[in-house]
């Protein structure tokens, strides 16, 4: 918001080839490790997403890039036998403390994932579901905020006369855009998305990828994506995963015209993965 | 070489069309056994219907429509007097207040069993309620006589009738004295009998919720009782009811474990802590020593019981169709 020329970067900095200016960290890894039972699964990973900057983060199926993201809000907290060392933090935030309220870090920290995953309630209420968890407001301002929500994910126009109709009832890419708007309804800090176009067609994936960039005006912004063109299109910094290490972490435009490393080359030449 | 091969180009379609027509005779045999399993059902259930309407001919001409709100029960008067209200109202009583109990409870139990339990105590409890579901209706009633009804006449029942001495309505409903024999103990023992079949169709249709859709509700911030009540349970709604209808079902019609300790009286007492009857109970209790009209009364409570289960069936199915609706599916 208040730097607004990184919003422009987003889209410019890649064909002037201009480097970006470093932006204020958001979110801080350091020497992370994660384990599925046994299995180590992220071996000592250390990067920082800038505040309102797109990162990007790529590497083969089964790297840990999913894994990574899920760290972010905790969501590995749910089943049981998965464990993390290391440190990370949300600006002053220990996301790792035990003691941390996690519906609370949810709130900070949104997440999109791979498939739609509409509530199974009207279109309406799947926005107003969010916010009224965390906020008690008149029906007047709910409606503004739906609004407000629906049109930040791109989405008012095509739904604005069947608010009360199932979200179901959407198609795959109207329900993905659902999903964005509801993450967004809650004003997280932070949006993670997992995969977020590799259930929609071309058309719908262009939507959001438009729809990120502007998001990332406004919010920090993760995405894990098998789509190199997207990591290009959409993001300001790419993180190169392989069997879960962090291999190679700069600004996309480097990475993705002169990588440093011999396996990221490889992978985003298409020779392995 | 070219005449031997003319002769299985010629062999080759007659074989052809013989083993085809092998194939259809099986397959119409196929389709008849099928159709007639399937008809079979039909007719079984127009033949219960009909020696049902023929058994209890006799009772209707003699009560006529005056059978449903009649409360006296005296099958040794001459001619006897017969009414079904006394069954009906303990049927419908017993089985609320068991719904009433076994709905939360078992949802309770299926909640817990697969968003909450730690892992090793999953399978202990899971096969606990199996297993409540195996025991045999009879136990429950000899338990519900010696054991449970004893329990609650010198412990729970004392204690609600004085909680709500003098309160209006509750007092009527919760008045003294207390009995081993009452409406409330069989509606206890229903709930306890009902319960694995709410429980255990409740933790089947909650497993099919996708993982994904209960990480999304929690990636916005929900508690565990929000993602059940706002996402799990109404993606399972249809599940849940159709377990809950097989649950009233069944306790519409349970009859030994209720007929040991409901107090076969035909008095309707506004108390829940009186004896009271039920169809089921009224029938099994007296149609070993029944004749004449007073038989083919019990057969008419028979073809009452048919009756109100088919209503309460058919009510549950209008819901679930009125909810589909409202879910906008």
């Amino acid at each position: 918001m208040t730097d607004l020329s990184v919003s422009v970067s987003s889209n410019a900095h890649l064909a002037s080839q201009q480097p970006l200016p470093e932006a204020p960290a958001k979110v801080t890894v350091r020497n992370l490790n994660f384990y599925y039972g046994e299995h180590h699964a992220l071996k000592n990973i250390n990067l920082t997403l800038g505040a309102n900057r797109v990162t990007a983060f790529i590497g083969p199926s089964g790297c840990g890039k999913s894994t990574l993201l899920r760290i972010f809000n905790r969501m590995y907290d749910l089943y049981p036998g998965q464990r993390v060392t290391g440190q990370l933090m949300l600006d002053q935030t220990n996301i790792l403390d035990p003691k941390l309220d996690l519906n609370l870090l949810r709130a900070r920290v949104g997440m999109v994932f791979q498939k739609p995953t509409p509530f199974p309630m009207t279109i309406y209420e799947n926005i107003a579901f969010g916010i009224r968890l965390y906020e008690k407001i008149s029906k007047s301002e709910m409606d503004d905020r739906v609004e407000k929500a629906l049109r930040g994910g791109a989405l008012w126009n095509e739904v604005k006369d069947k608010l009360n109709a199932s979200g179901l009832s959407l198609s795959g890419g109207q329900q993905q855009r659902l999903c964005i708007a509801r993450t967004v309804a809650v004003r997280p800090e932070v949006i993670l998305f997992d995969e977020p176009c590799s259930a929609l067609d071309p058309i719908s994936t262009a939507k959001v990828e438009e729809l990120i960039q502007e998001l990332s005006e406004n919010y920090t912004i993760a995405i894990v994506t098998h789509n190199m063109q997207q990591a290009a299109r959409v993001s300001d910094k790419t993180a190169f995963m392989y069997l879960g290490e962090l291999i190679e972490f700069d600004d996309t435009s480097k990475i993705f015209t002169s990588p440093s490393d011999r396996r990221t080359q490889d992978y985003i030449t298409g020779r392995f993965g | 070489m070219a005449v031997e091969s003319n002769v299985i180009d010629a062999a080759g379609p007659y074989d052809r069309a013989k083993a085809l027509s092998a194939f259809k005779l099986g397959d119409l045999t196929f389709y008849w056994i099928t159709r007639l399993s399937a008809i079979s059902v039909l007719l079984i259930l127009g033949g219960i219907i009909i020696s049902l309407i023929v058994g209890a001919f006799p009772a209707m001409k003699e009560y006529g429509i005056s059978f449903l709100w009649t409360q006296r029960w005296a099958p040794s008067a001459d001619p006897p007097v017969l009414g079904a209200l006394g069954p009906m109202y303990g049927t419908l009583v017993t089985s609320f207040i068991a719904m009433l109990i076994a709905i939360p409870v078992g949802l309770g139990i299926a909640i817990f069993l697969t968003e909450l339990c730690p892992q090793w105590l999953r399978r202990p409890i899971g096969m606990a309620v199996e297993l409540l579901a195996g025991i045999p209706s009879i136990i429950y009633g000899m338990w519900g006589f010696f054991v449970l009804g004893p329990f609650l006449a010198n412990t729970f029942q004392p204690f609600m009738i004085k909680i709500f001495d003098g309160v209006p309505v509750l007092g009527a409903i919760f008045a003294g004295p207390p009995s081993y024999l009452s409406l409330f103990n069989a509606a206890l023992i229903l709930a306890i009998m009902v319960l694995p079949f709410i429980t255990s169709i409740s933790v089947d249709v909650f497993k099919t919720v996708p993982p994904v859709l209960k990480e999304a509700a929690y990636g916005v911030g929900c508690t565990t009782w929000e993602v059940v009540r706002s996402v799990v349970i109404p993606y399972t709604r249809v599940g849940i009811i159709g377990g809950v209808m097989l649950a009233l079902g069944r306790a519409l019609g349970e009859t030994m474990a209720v007929t040991f300790i409901i107090g076969n009286s035909f008095r309707i007492s506004s108390s829940i802590f009186a004896p009271g009857t039920t169809i089921s109970a009224a029938i099994a209790s007296e149609f070993a020593e029944s004749d004449g009209l007073h038989q083919s009364g019990l057969i008419l409570l028979g073809l009452l019981l048919f009756v109100l289960t088919f209503f309460v069936l058919a009510a549950a199915r209008l819901m679930l169709l009125r909810l589909e609706k409202k879910a906008g599916k």
